[in-house]
């Protein structure tokens, strides 16, 4: 299990809002550090892959439960 | 796998089919066996593959949720400040509107229906303007980059300007505005908003 070095709620917010606030939390890490995001916006699942396919950073994992979405992110 | 790709092609046939229908009649005013009439067979073939009628209205919402467009770009593109996402996000909003104007139609009539379901969809579209204008206005306000107006207020005055060109240009196809693209309209609109929240880059 990866354990991560910051967190983010983003619950409750539609697109852009959580991908602007993670491109804000993740400039603030450094290489190798991860980021937790809980999201509850079903589109967040797709927002987040192509997020990290633009900006390089890895996806590490991506999991719901019960309509909320909690993903990792790895700073690249 | 014949067979399994016939019922999936006759399943989009029904939602494309269920979809314009709903768009000109609202929910209400479509019968299930007016859409298997618009697709030569007959009601049974429609109960084959969605319950009821609410079933299929709601896969229509799913369709087009599945559709929607992408404000990753938007955001992630240069210049980044709050001026130029919002621009961003509203053209690419539009341009996908323009494309399939039935989105609109069925959001105006849907409203006029209180089908509960379409309300919560299609706000839920207006959400992603309404949280980006709100957050962004209270940071910005306390650097002083806007007027203090109610930012929830200035998302309402948002909202109304960008759907009201919409409906103008993709449904009611206003004469007064045939002359000015669509983007070009938004793109004014945007500016006029900037200004009267008195944005300072």
């Amino acid at each position: 299990m990866n354990t991560h070095q910051a967190e983010l709620d983003t619950r409750g917010l539609n697109c852009p809002l959580p991908i602007l606030r993670a491109k804000k939390s993740l400039s603030q890490l450094t290489t190798g550090e991860i980021l937790q995001i809980r999201a509850t916006d079903p589109g967040s699942v797709k927002d987040f892959e192509a997020f990290c396919k633009q900006t390089g950073n890895e996806l590490l994992s991506s999991s719901e439960v019960g309509g909320e979405f909690i993903f990792l992110l790895k700073k690249q | 796998m014949a067979k399994r790709l016939k019922a999936a092609e006759r399943r989009a046939s029904i939602l494309a089919v269920a979809k314009v229908l709903f768009a000109d009649k609202g929910y209400h005013g479509v019968a299930v066996d007016e859409i298997a009439s618009r697709l030569g067979v007959s009601p049974a073939v429609l109960y084959h593959h969605f319950p009821s009628k609410e079933a299929l209205y709601g896969e229509v919402l799913d369709t087009l949720a599945a559709q929607r467009e992408s404000y990753v770009d938007a955001a992630l593109q240069s210049p980044d400040d709050f001026g130029s996402v919002l621009l961003r996000m509203t053209l690419v909003f539009a341009s996908s509107v323009a494309r399939d104007p039935d989105y609109l139609k069925m959001e105006m009539l849907s409203t006029l229906e209180g089908a509960q379901v379409a309300r919560q969809f299609f706000e839920s579209h207006w959400k992603s303007f309404s949280d980006y204008i709100e957050y962004s206005m209270r940071e910005l306000s306390q650097q002083n980059a806007v007027s203090q107006i109610n930012p929830r207020t200035a998302g309402l005055m948002f909202q109304g300007m960008v759907r009201e060109a919409l409906y103008a240009k993709c449904i009611l196809h206003s004469s007064r505005y045939q002359s000015t693209h669509l983007p070009d309209l938004i793109t004014q609109l945007v500016g006029l908003f900037l200004n009267a929240i008195q944005y300072k880059e």
